[in-house]
C-alpha cells in the first residue's frame, strides 16, 4: 500500500538518501565542470530550494491543522531559483504558483526583505501578508517587481507580453513614466499544462509574431515541465515539438534538476533576451513533487513505480550531489542546512499563523480601487501646437459634427497633451478604425503611438494591462462588442482584480474603447450589433461609460483618460456604432445630433446624468441608443397627453449617483427605464432594483428581448424601438 | 531539552557609559579571562590602558569615550556577556549589532575570531581618532508613547536634505544624523527640544555617511580579509541582509565591512525586523554594556505589532509577562540567561 501523503516521504527520502548517499546521477554533470560557477552562489541557491521545500513543508503541516489554506507547492520546481539568482531586482517577473524558490533568491537581492514570513502570511491568509493583505496565496512584492498572479490559467501571459514590448517602446518615447529601467526584460513562468490555454497561446504567438515583425519583445517565457496537468500526462515531446522551431522563438531547454545547467543555460538566455530584445522560450523540465495541491491524491492516476521515480529525481537530491561533488559542503554540513531551516521555518510559520485576519467586508473592498497617482495632470496643449496637429480641421472644431468626427478630435488632444498616452487595436492605425474615430492619427502622432495589433483581443487587453503596468495610459479598442467575449478574461480575472489582490500596491489604469451595441440598420448581423453589456456589469472597480451623443463623448472621454492617469481606474468607453455617423433627431437633415467640438477644458464627470426636459407625469431613465430614441418617443408622448415629460441620460452605467438620480425622480408619477440590451441581466435591471425602494411611483423596465440580433429589416424587432417607448411611456401614463 | 531560539544584538561604541563602570567585575569565565589578557598584552604593547583597569577606573568622557578605549572596552564588555549566555538552554539562531556592534557580531558568529574582533574594533576606533571627521547627533520620531510619528519624520527628513547632514543610524524610534560640526550645530538650531535631544553624541565622527569616503580605503589598509571566515551562526547586517554559515561570499562580507556600511546609513530597525521575521526567536538578547538598545528594539516591536506588541503599554505588560527582551546589562535579565 502506497502512503496517500507523499510529503512526509520526500521529506524523509532527504534525509535517509542523503545519509546513505544514495542520490540521483546525472549525465550532463560533466558538461559543465569547467563553467565558472560561484561557489557561494551555488549554495545560497540551494539554500533557496532547501527553505522553499520547508515552506511547501509547513504549509501542509499547517493545513492539517486548519491555519493554512493553500497547498498547491513548489516541490519539484525549485529549480527556477535560478533565474532569481541571475535575473536583477529591475526585470518584472510574472510567475506561477509554484515560484517560491524564485522568489527567495530574488529576496536576497533586496536585503531587509523577508521573503519567509511574508509567505508564511500569504498562506496562512493574513491580513499583514505585504502583497495581497491576506486575499489570495501569492508570490508577490513591489518592491521586488513580482506582480502577484492569482490565476492558475496561464492568463497572465497576454500582459507580460504587453509589459515586454513596453519597455522598449517607452524608451523610445522617452516616457518618464517607465517603471523600468530601458534594458529590462520580462520575466513569465507557467507550466507544461498550462500552454495549452488560449490565453498562454495567444501571448506566446503575439510576442513571436511581433518580433517577426522587427519589433522588441524583451520576455523569457519559463515553461516549467513537469510532465503533468493535475492528472493528465503531457505527450512525450510535446513542448519541444511545439516550440522549438517557432518563428523568432528562441528555444532554450535545461534540466530543472540540474543547478550547473540551469545556471549556465539561464545565463544564455538572459544575453540573448536583453541583448536581442527578443522572446525566448526556456523550457525547464522537472519533475511534480507531492501532487499537483494537498488535496490531490497522485496515487489515483499514478503508479507507485511513477511516483517514487519522480521522488528519486527531486531537484534537492541532485543540488545535494553536485555541492557534494564540488566539494562545496559535506553531507554532514547540508543535514545540518536542511534541518536548521526546516526549525526556522517551522517558527516563522507558527507566528504567522497568530497573525491578524480580514476581519469585515470593508477591509476585504478597501483595495478595490487602486490608489489614486500622485502625478500632475499635464497641460493642455497650446493654441498653436493644436493648430498645427488639427490642421485645416482646427478652423472646422466649432462647426456641428457627428460622434465619431468630435471623438476623433478628442483624440488629437489628448494624445498632445498626454506623452504617456498611446492607441493600439486592430485597424486603429492606417485605416484610422472601422469607424474612422482613430483616423489620421498615426499621421500626427506616429506609428510609436498609435499602432496595429494582431487580430487577437486576448492580446490587446493583455497589452493595455501591460501597458498600464508600466506607466502608461493606453487607450485600445476593441472592435466590436461581441469580440470582447474573446478576452473577457483579461479584464474580469486580471486587470480588474490587479489592485484587490496587489492590496493597492500595483495598477493597471486603460482605457477599453468598444464600438457596439445595436440598430445599425440591418447591416453586420449579431456580431457586429452585440447588445449585451452584462460582462460588465458585476465587475468591481471598472467605470462604464456609454455616451449617446458626440458632445457628451468627448467630455467623457476627456473625464475617462484623466480617471485613468490619476486615479488609475479602468473605463470601458462603450461607443454606439449606430449614433457614430447619426446626425439627425426628428427629421432627416435636421442636424439635431450633431455638436460642435466642446472648449478643450470641458468634461463631464463619472457619474453626473443628462437631464432633458420637465414634468412629473413620465421620466425615461435611458443611455445610449436608447436615449436617443427616448427623445424621439419624447415628443410622441408629448403631443398625446399634452404635458411635459423628462427624460435623463445616464450616461454612466457605473458609479451611479443614486441619491441624486432619486431626487432628481421622486415627484414623477411614472418611471420608465429603457434599456437597449437584453432584459436578463441589463444594467438597467440593476438601477430598476436601485431605485424601487426609494421612490413612489410606478416603475417599468422596457428592455431588449432574451435574443440575438438577426441581420437585414428584422435586425431590431426584438429591441425597443421609438414606437414601443412611446406605447410603453403612454401605458404606464395611463396605468 | 528544549532550547529556546535566540537573536544576540551587539550594541555600538557610545553604549560604555557611567554606569557602566565594573561591568567586567565578575567575569571569571576562562575563555573570556584568557582573551582579555591576550587583548591587554597587545594593549601594553601600545601604551594603552589596559581593559580591565579602564573598567574599574571612574568614568570621564575624556578617557573611557575615545575610540581606541571605548570600542575594545565595549568590544569586551558584550562578550563577557556573550560567553556567559546558557548555550545549553539557549540556541543562538542569528546576530547582529548596531554600528560598531556590526563588529562584534562578526567575531561572535565566528566570521573573525574573537582577538581579531579586538584588533579590528581597535583598528577602526584608532582610524576615527585620527581622522575625526564631522559627528552625530541623535534625535526622536516616536511620541511619548513610541508610536512613530509622521509629521516629524519628514520635518526631519526636509531638514536633513536642507543642512547637508546624512541619516547615520535608523535606530528605532531615533534617528541618528551624522555631517560636519557646523551643519550638525545649524540642525540642532532647528529641531524643537524634546527631552535631550537633539543630543550630541560625543567623541564620535559622522559614521555611516559618505564623509567617511577616506576611511574605507584606510580600512581596508589595515584590516586584512585573511581574518575572515564564513560565520558559524547567521549574521544580519545594517542593510537587513542575512549572511548564512553556509552560502556566505568571504569578499563581499570584506568588502561589506570596509565599504559599504562606513559610508551608507546603519539600518538597525530593518535588522532587527528581519531578526524577528525570518528566525522567529524566542526571545532577544541585548547585550551590554548599558541598555540603549533597549528602547529602540521595543519601539520596531510596537511598529511591527509583534506579538500584540502594540503600544508602549503593551510592551511592557507583555515584556513584564514574558521578557521578550533581555538586556544583559540589568542583573535581573541577565540571570535568567546565564550560566
Amino acid at each position: 500500500m502506497i502512503s496517500i501523503d507523499r510529503s512526509k516521504i520526500i521529506d524523509k527520502n532527504f534525509i535517509e538518501f542523503l545519509s546513505n548517499e544514495k542520490l540521483p546521477k546525472s549525465k550532463i554533470d560533466s558538461l559543465y565542470i569547467s563553467e565558472d560557477i560561484p561557489k557561494d552562489d551555488l549554495i545560497g541557491i540551494f539554500e533557496s530550494q532547501v527553505l522553499s521545500r520547508h515552506i511547501d513543508l509547513s504549509a501542509r503541516k499547517y493545513k492539517e491543522k486548519g491555519i493554512c489554506h493553500y497547498t498547491i507547492s513548489s516541490s519539484g520546481h525549485e529549480g527556477n531559483a535560478v533565474f532569481g539568482n541571475i535575473f536583477p531586482l529591475s526585470d518584472m517577473a510574472f510567475l506561477h504558483y509554484r515560484s517560491g524558490a524564485f522568489f527567495l533568491e530574488r529576496s536576497k537581492k533586496l536585503p531587509g526583505s523577508t521573503p519567509i514570513f511574508d509567505t508564511a502570511l500569504s498562506l496562512v491568509a493574513s491580513k499583514d501578508d505585504p502583497i495581497s493583505s491576506g486575499r489570495h496565496k501569492v508570490f508577490g512584492s513591489k518592491e521586488l517587481n513580482i506582480p502577484p498572479q492569482t490565476s492558475t490559467i496561464a492568463s497572465h501571459l497576454p500582459k507580460a507580453v504587453g509589459f515586454a514590448f513596453s519597455i522598449d517602446r517607452g524608451r523610445d518615447l522617452k516616457l518618464k513614466e517607465n517603471v523600468v529601467n530601458n534594458d529590462s526584460v520580462v520575466l513569465c513562468s507557467f507550466g507544461d499544462a498550462g500552454i495549452n490555454h488560449a490565453t498562454a497561446l495567444s501571448g506566446i504567438n503575439t510576442a513571436s509574431y511581433i518580433s517577426y515583425m522587427g519589433g522588441n519583445v524583451p520576455i523569457i517565457f519559463m515553461c516549467e515541465d513537469n510532465g503533468l496537468g493535475i492528472s493528465v500526462p503531457t505527450p512525450d515531446f510535446w513542448i519541444e515539438h511545439n516550440y522549438q522551431n517557432k518563428k523568432n522563438l528562441k528555444y532554450i531547454q535545461s534540466d530543472g534538476r540540474n543547478l550547473l545547467e540551469m545556471i549556465v543555460k539561464v545565463k544564455e538566455a538572459e544575453a540573448y533576451c536583453r541583448k536581442k530584445r527578443s522572446p525566448v522560450f526556456f523550457h525547464m523540465k522537472t519533475v511534480r513533487l507531492m501532487g499537483h495541491a494537498g488535496s490531490d491524491i497522485e496515487t489515483v492516476y499514478r503508479s507507485k513505480n511513477e511516483i517514487e521515480k519522480s521522488e528519486f529525481d527531486d531537484p534537492l537530491l541532485h543540488s545535494a550531489r553536485i555541492i557534494i561533488e564540488k566539494q562545496l559542503l559535506s553531507k554532514d554540513d547540508i543535514l545540518k542546512l536542511y534541518e536548521v531551516n526546516r526549525k526556522k521555518v517551522d517558527c516563522v510559520f507558527e507566528l504567522a499563523s497568530f497573525r491578524p485576519k480580514l476581519k469585515s467586508k470593508e477591509e476585504i473592498m478597501s483595495s478595490i480601487l487602486p490608489n489614486k497617482n500622485d502625478r500632475t495632470l499635464p497641460n493642455t496643449p497650446s493654441d498653436q501646437t493644436r493648430k498645427t496637429l488639427f490642421n485645416k480641421d482646427f478652423d472646422r472644431l466649432e462647426l456641428k459634427h457627428s460622434m465619431s468626427k468630435l471623438l476623433n478630435y478628442c483624440l488629437v488632444d489628448i494624445l498632445a497633451q498626454y506623452p504617456n498616452t498611446v492607441i493600439f487595436g486592430e485597424d486603429v492605425s492606417r485605416k484610422g478604425g472601422v469607424y474612422g474615430v482613430t483616423a489620421g492619427l498615426v499621421k500626427k502622432f506616429g506609428y510609436k503611438r498609435v499602432f496595429d495589433s494582431p487580430l487577437d483581443e486576448t492580446s490587446i487587453i493583455g497589452f493595455g494591462i501591460g501597458f498600464g503596468m508600466n506607466g502608461y495610459v493606453p487607450i485600445i479598442e476593441i472592435q466590436f462588442l461581441a469580440y470582447f467575449h474573446n478576452a473577457e478574461d483579461q479584464l474580469r480575472g486580471e486587470a480588474s482584480t490587479l489592485s484587490f489582490f496587489s492590496n493597492r500596491k500595483f495598477s493597471n489604469p486603460m482605457i477599453i474603447r468598444v464600438p457596439g451595441l445595436a440598430y445599425q440598420k440591418g447591416f453586420g448581423g449579431h456580431f457586429h450589433n452585440d447588445n449585451s453589456l452584462s460582462i460588465f456589469k458585476d465587475i468591481p472597480g471598472i467605470i462604464v461609460a456609454v455616451p449617446s451623443n458626440g458632445e457628451d463623448a468627448v467630455k467623457m472621454m476627456r473625464t475617462a483618460v484623466k480617471e485613468a492617469f490619476l486615479n488609475q481606474r479602468i473605463i470601458i468607453f462603450i461607443e454606439p456604432i449606430a449614433l457614430y455617423n447619426q446626425k439627425d433627431l426628428y427629421e432627416k437633415k435636421d442636424n439635431l445630433w450633431t455638436k460642435s467640438y466642446p472648449k478643450i477644458n470641458e468634461n463631464i464627470t463619472v457619474g453626473e446624468f443628462g437631464l432633458f426636459g420637465s414634468g412629473n407625469e413620465l421620466t425615461i431613465i435611458s443611455y445610449g441608443n436608447g436615449f436617443y430614441l427616448s427623445m424621439k418617443a419624447k415628443r410622441k408622448i408629448e403631443e398625446k397627453i399634452h404635458k411635459k415629460i423628462k427624460i435623463i441620460d445616464l450616461r454612466w452605467l457605473t458609479d451611479i449617483n443614486y441619491s441624486k438620480l432619486i431626487k432628481e425622480i421622486e415627484q414623477s408619477k411614472k418611471i420608465l427605464i429603457v434599456d437597449e440590451c437584453r432584459k436578463s441581466g441589463c444594467f438597467g435591471e440593476s438601477i430598476f432594483n436601485n431605485i424601487s425602494s426609494s421612490i413612489n411611483g410606478i416603475i417599468k423596465l422596457h428592455a431588449a428581448e432574451d435574443s440575438f440580433i438577426t441581420i437585414g429589416d428584422s435586425s431590431t424587432y426584438t429591441l425597443p424601438s421609438v414606437k414601443s417607448i412611446a406605447e410603453e411611456g403612454l401605458a404606464l401614463i395611463n396605468a | 531539552m528544549h532550547k529556546k531560539r535566540v537573536i544576540v544584538v551587539a550594541p555600538g561604541r557610545a553604549s560604555y557609559i557611567r554606569d557602566s563602570s565594573n561591568y567586567l567585575k565578575n567575569s571569571s569565565e576562562k575563555k573570556f579571562i584568557n582573551l582579555i589578557n591576550d587583548i591587554n598584552k597587545k594593549r601594553d604593547i601600545n601604551k594603552e590602558i589596559n581593559i580591565l583597569d579602564l573598567d574599574r577606573s571612574s568614568f570621564r568622557t575624556k578617557l573611557h569615550m575615545i575610540g581606541k578605549n571605548a570600542g575594545p572596552l565595549t568590544y569586551a564588555c558584550s562578550l563577557s556577556d556573550y560567553f556567559c549566555i546558557d548555550k545549553d538552554r539557549y540556541e543562538i539562531v542569528a546576530i547582529l549589532g548596531n554600528s560598531m556592534g556590526w563588529y562584534s557580531a562578526l567575531a561572535m558568529s565566528g566570521s573573525i575570531s574573537f582577538i581579531n574582533g579586538n584588533d579590528l574594533i581597535h583598528n577602526m576606533s584608532t582610524l576615527m581618532d585620527e581622522n575625526t571627521i564631522g559627528g552625530q547627533i541623535i534625535y526622536p520620531i516616536v511620541d511619548d508613547n513610541w508610536y512613530f510619528d509622521e509629521s516629524v519624520y519628514n520635518d526631519l527628513i526636509k531638514k536633513i536634505q536642507t543642512e547637508s547632514v546624512y541619516i547615520s543610524i535608523l535606530l528605532g524610534g531615533y534617528i541618528v544624523i551624522g555631517g560636519n560640526v557646523d551643519a550638525l550645530k545649524n540642525l540642532m538650531l532647528k529641531l524643537k527640544p524634546k527631552g535631550d535631544y537633539p543630543f550630541q553624541i560625543p567623541y564620535h565622527s559622522a559614521f555611516h555617511t559618505p564623509l567617511l569616503n577616506e576611511i574605507t580605503y584606510l580600512a581596508k589598509d589595515k584590516n586584512n580579509i585573511e581574518i575572515f571566515d564564513k560565520p558559524k551562526i547567521p549574521i544580519i547586517d545594517g542593510m537587513g541582509k542575512i549572511w548564512t554559515n553556509f552560502s556566505t561570499n568571504i569578499n563581499k562580507l570584506y568588502d561589506y565591512t570596509f565599504g559599504y556600511q562606513i559610508v551608507n546609513p546603519y539600518d538597525y530597525t530593518k535588522a532587527i525586523t528581519v531578526a524577528i521575521k525570518e528566525f522567529a526567536p524566542d526571545k532577544i538578547i541585548l547585550l551590554g554594556p548599558g541598555n540603549s538598545l533597549g528602547a529602540p528594539t521595543a519601539q520596531i516591536l510596537i511598529k511591527e505589532n509583534w506579538l500584540e506588541m502594540d503600544s508602549k503599554e503593551s510592551f511592557q505588560a507583555i515584556q513584564d509577562e514574558k521578557n521578550y527582551i533581555i538586556s544583559m546589562s540589568r542583573r535581573d535579565q541577565r540571570l535568567q540567561v546565564c550560566k
